[in-house]
């Protein structure tokens, strides 16, 4: 692991630990409604907090929108070339098209981030937080490595296939 | 386009048995058992190498007429029966002892693990040693591993029908009730992985019902019937009403293919026969059996006439022993089951007629009649002479006792309700068939939903597929 | 399966199927359409209900007309006709297997064999099976003899004087052949209409033009060359002057070790054939084996978060009780209902 991953990593954690300090918030706006706060189009100022933005570098950004009743984490994976960008979109598309068996996924990313998690207090209140935050930090973790395992894989697998293909040729 | 002239595919994975072929042709071009034999990786390596040294002739290496036609030539010749024999049963029990396979040069080859598989009749063949082992990726009508589905479709495509997914629009079949979130899947691989031109998913009653069109006896093409679906693992009864599954209404019963060989099996283990094995039991159900209009007439027939006892005769491959078997009641009695449950089991009671009928009167009262009106036989369990016939009867009597009752007890003149049972040449295939029929049509194209509407909307576009209304 | 096979399958199933069937006394009537790659549909028909002896066997291919351009069509039918000469030696009249004249040809099809059932065997049924093939290889044949003719020159001819034969194999997609006085170059131009597909064939092609230079053990292959552009030696013939289509060139440079003789040749072709086939097959294999790792990993990802619920162990009671349920679902026979 790089130098820097871990403290990004660790200052990931603490914020999600500061911001995933929610509750029932009934909406003002509609009677009866109980919706995330952060996810209303036309907002009211005083029902968010201060969104935090991690930055590792350029390529590798956390946003947590943090609101009374929900916060929003939305993360942007590494993508140094065309083959990761194909990748990462794959592998995001693959979770969204999950999203079901998630819970906290969200369906479509923020613009400019890889991929959306939303939590509301209806997911704190059914799980733990510790654990919730355990698994955003590990999601961060794998994908990064899932994405440049896959890379190398698709490497050695051409080089497999064009080896083979050639050495057919060798009389 | 430059797809136009190319045929559709039609693919129909059962639990079972998997049909693969072309649209237009009469008759599926591949049936094999939906089965995978995957590598179990890296133990036991030398058993696998010596399966590639045994017969070594790489799938491509064709050499040209002098050299190694010896080597193409014994690799047709031993496995004629083999692999290349459509079999019509899930459990495929021609030669498998002949071991000849096209050699995937793989093993212990790291990191291609995931190409080294086998499916089809070849995978039963490779899974009989060691270094493979044999999966049914579709439990129940319903796809359970992914992984092993979306590699036994590439071996489908690429291998066994030879096309470029990107030329060829896909019919699939599916069974009824399967969860939105299945065809989004299935969509995923098509399109994704294959990238597929276009495709269709159908429910296979539909399909089923689709296929009878050929019949006679069916003088308009209406997509309203029951479903008779009985193929080796169960028999399902399946209302569809203009085109739609009545899902809550689909009952099934534990009786099917798999189980009246089971009881042949039993009577002739009974009766203490030379040879009572699984597959002689199948030969005696698919050529000797037939349904009786009433058994006990059809055991005095029997008796009187002894001609009706016929005599099968097993030989070993090199046709040096000859095994003799009496085939005895087991003709009309094995299919009899369908009717009389009770001669097989204590636990399942339920006709197969009375089921039909509780079917049809779980339904909306509106389509009852149109339900009765075309009763539609699917899969290779209804294959016995006379099937159809004895259905028809049983279900008549049922139907009319209830009218009669009625009529007694409101005193009002009932209009009648006409059963019939439809059995037709394509009976066995009838899902693929139904299938190859209609995505032959002009239309069928334009019901698919492309490569270009996956991208733009995104996998929820197959949870709709319009429906075929053929008139 | 690493390698596609190299004939067709199906139809060497077919025509064994046939044969048996034949033999078996049971002459079977067909009207059955195979498949190939390339917008090939091969078609098996038996023409006279009375007389199951003989089948048609028609094909029709996307190249077919480039391939007359290469010669003429006679001499192609000629050229394929001789392929099947050495089945036909017997001393009747009828031949095994015999091009129908043109104006026979079934409606559709560019090219139909009559066949003749009762007298195929193995060797002939393979070759049979491998018909696309041998239409396809007339160019690189006539390539051969070209250049035999060349490389026996004393003055290396000049490049007015190479031809160069185009196979249009599928619409914005060609083989380009070009013999010279010491090489045959191959050149395919091929396309991807696939976002994934277009990155994923960069890493491909890529390998396939450093693992020659890479691996030792494979320095004889023919050297591959991959450019964007159309290469020097087609830039006048390229016929494809729009710009909007992504094409790729990718070079196969053989030296005379690749077609020293008859057998040799043979196999390159069909390996050269192929060529488009296994690539965009593995293409979509490493996709599939992606998909695969994906469904691993949100398995994964989905056992991680279940653990921060509260009640995590209620997941075990479901899934014990649901097994119980499996086990009670049983047939009369007292089978299990599961495969």
């Amino acid at each position: 692991m790089s130098q820097s991953l871990r403290p990004y990593l660790t200052a990931v954690r603490h914020s999600l630990e500061a911001a995933l300090t929610l509750s029932n918030f009934s909406s003002q706006e509609v009677e009866r409604h109980n919706r995330p706060e952060i996810e209303v189009p036309i907002q009211s100022a005083e029902l968010l907090l201060q969104p935090m933005h991690i930055s590792r570098n350029e390529h590798e950004q956390v946003l947590i929108e943090p609101s009374v009743n929900s916060v929003r984490v939305n993360i942007m994976v590494k993508q140094a070339d065309e083959i990761e960008q194909i990748l990462v979109h794959k592998f995001t598309r693959f979770l969204e098209q999950r999203a079901e068996a998630f819970y906290i996924l969200r369906r479509v990313p923020i613009k400019g981030y890889s991929i959306s998690f939303l939590i509301t207090n209806k997911h704190t209140e059914s799980m733990k937080n510790g654990k919730l935050i355990d698994f955003i930090i590990e999601f961060m973790e794998e994908v990064d490595k899932e994405i440049s395992e896959m890379k190398l894989f698709l490497n050695a697998r051409a080089r497999f296939v064009a080896e083979e293909y050639l050495s057919e040729f060798v009389y | 386009m430059s797809y136009l002239n190319n045929p559709a595919i039609v693919m129909d994975n059962g639990t079972g048995l998997t049909k693969l072929g072309f649209a237009g042709n009469d008759s599926p071009s591949w049936i094999f058992p939906t089965a995978i034999a995957t590598s179990q990786g890296s133990q036991s390596t030398s058993s696998s190498k010596k399966l590639d040294t045994s017969m070594n002739m790489s799938n491509t290496n064709y050499s040209s007429s002098t050299t190694a036609t010896g080597a193409t030539s014994t690799g047709t010749g031993t496995n004629k029966n083999s692999y290349y024999a459509k079999s019509t049963s899930a459990t495929a029990f021609d030669n498998l002892s002949s071991n000849v396979l096209l050699s995937n040069n793989l093993a212990g080859k790291r990191g291609t693990e995931d190409l080294d598989f086998y499916i089809g009749n070849e995978a039963l063949i490779a899974s009989q040693g060691p270094s493979y082992s044999l999966s049914y990726p579709i439990k129940h009508g319903q796809i359970e591993n992914w992984d092993h589905m979306e590699r036994f479709w590439e071996n489908s495509i690429f291998k066994y029908l030879r096309v470029e997914p990107e030329d060829h629009y896909f019919l699939l079949t599916e069974p009824p009730l399967n969860p939105p979130e299945n065809r989004e899947q299935v969509a995923e691989i098509f399109f994704e992985s294959f990238n597929c031109a276009g495709l269709y998913i159908a429910v296979q009653a539909v399909l089923a019902l689709a296929a009878s069109w050929t019949s006679s006896k069916v003088i308009d093409r209406s997509l309203t019937g029951t479903v008779i679906d009985s193929g080796d693992g169960v028999t399902h009864v399946i209302p569809v009403a203009e085109g739609y599954v009545i899902g809550s209404a689909i009952k099934n019963i534990p009786i099917a293919g798999r189980d009246i060989t089971l009881f042949i099996q039993s009577l002739l283990r009974e009766r203490g026969e030379q040879d009572t094995s699984l597959k002689t039991a199948e030969r005696i159900k698919q050529e000797y059996c037939y349904v009786c209009p009433d058994i006990v007439k059809e055991f005095n027939k029997f008796d009187r006439n002894p001609e009706k006892f016929a005599q099968f005769v097993v030989e070993n491959k090199e046709r040096t022993s000859k095994k003799i078997i009496d085939i005895g009641y087991e003709r009309f009695l094995a299919p009899e089951i369908f009717f009389n449950p009770e001669i097989a089991s204590s636990d399942f009671l339920t006709p197969l007629p009375t089921l039909v009928d509780q079917t049809i009167q779980a339904c909306p009262i509106d389509v009852r009649k149109g339900l009765y009106n075309n009763i539609v036989l699917s899969g290779g369990s209804t294959m016995f002479k006379d099937f159809g016939r004895r259905l028809q009867r049983d279900l008549k009597s049922i139907v009319n006792n209830r009218i009669a009752q009625n009529e007694r007890l409101t005193g009002t003149k009932s209009t009648g309700v006409d059963v019939s049972v439809i059995s037709h040449r394509k009976q066995r295939n009838a899902v693929w068939f139904g299938g190859s029929l209609l995505a032959q049509t002009a239309e069928f194209r334009g019901y698919c939903h492309t490569k270009q509407d996956y991208e733009e909307y995104g996998p929820e576009i197959v949870r709709n597929f319009s429906l075929f209304n053929m008139v | 399966m690493l390698h596609l096979p190299t004939n067709n399958t199906l139809l060497e199933a077919t025509l064994i199927e046939l044969n048996e069937a034949w033999l078996n006394n049971a002459p079977l009537v067909v009207d059955r359409i195979v498949s190939d790659f390339d917008h090939t549909t091969l078609h098996l028909l038996t023409p006279d209900n009375e007389n199951r002896q003989w089948v048609y066997l028609s094909i029709v291919l996307m190249t077919w007309s480039s391939l007359c351009k290469c010669s003429n069509e006679e001499f192609l039918l000629r050229y394929i006709q001789s392929k099947f000469d050495k089945y036909n030696n017997d001393s009747d009249n009828s031949n095994i297997i015999e091009i129908l004249p043109k104006n026979q040809t079934v409606q559709g099809y560019n090219l139909t064999l009559r066949l003749d059932i009762s007298k195929l065997n193995n060797q002939s049924i393979t070759d049979l099976s491998l018909l696309k093939t041998h239409i396809m290889s007339y160019p690189f044949q006539l390539s051969f003899q070209k250049f035999n003719q060349l490389s026996a020159m004393e003055v290396a001819p000049s490049n007015d004087a190479v031809s160069t034969y185009r196979m249009q194999y599928r619409e914005d997609e060609n083989i380009y052949i070009q013999p010279s006085n010491d090489r045959i170059t191959v050149i395919f131009e091929t396309i991807f209409n696939d976002e994934t597909d277009k990155i994923f064939s960069k890493v491909f092609l890529q390998e396939f033009v450093d693992s020659r230079k890479r691996n030792r053990s494979i320095q004889s292959a023919p050297q591959v060359l991959f450019s964007n552009t159309p290469p020097r030696e087609i830039i006048n013939i390229t016929t494809n002057q729009n710009k909007d289509v992504d094409s790729k060139f990718i070079t196969f440079v053989l030296f005379p070790r690749h077609f020293s003789n008859d057998e040799i040749q043979f196999k390159t072709i069909c390996k050269l054939l192929q060529f488009r086939h296994y690539f965009h097959y593995h293409i979509k294999c490493s996709k599939a084996f992606m998909h695969s790792r994906m469904r691993f990993r949100v398995n994964n990802f989905i056992k991680v978060l279940n653990r921060a619920k509260f009640d995590s162990n209620d997941d075990e009671e479901n899934g014990t009780s649901s097994g119980q349920l499996d086990d009670k679902r049983r047939t009369i026979t007292g089978r299990k209902l599961v495969y």
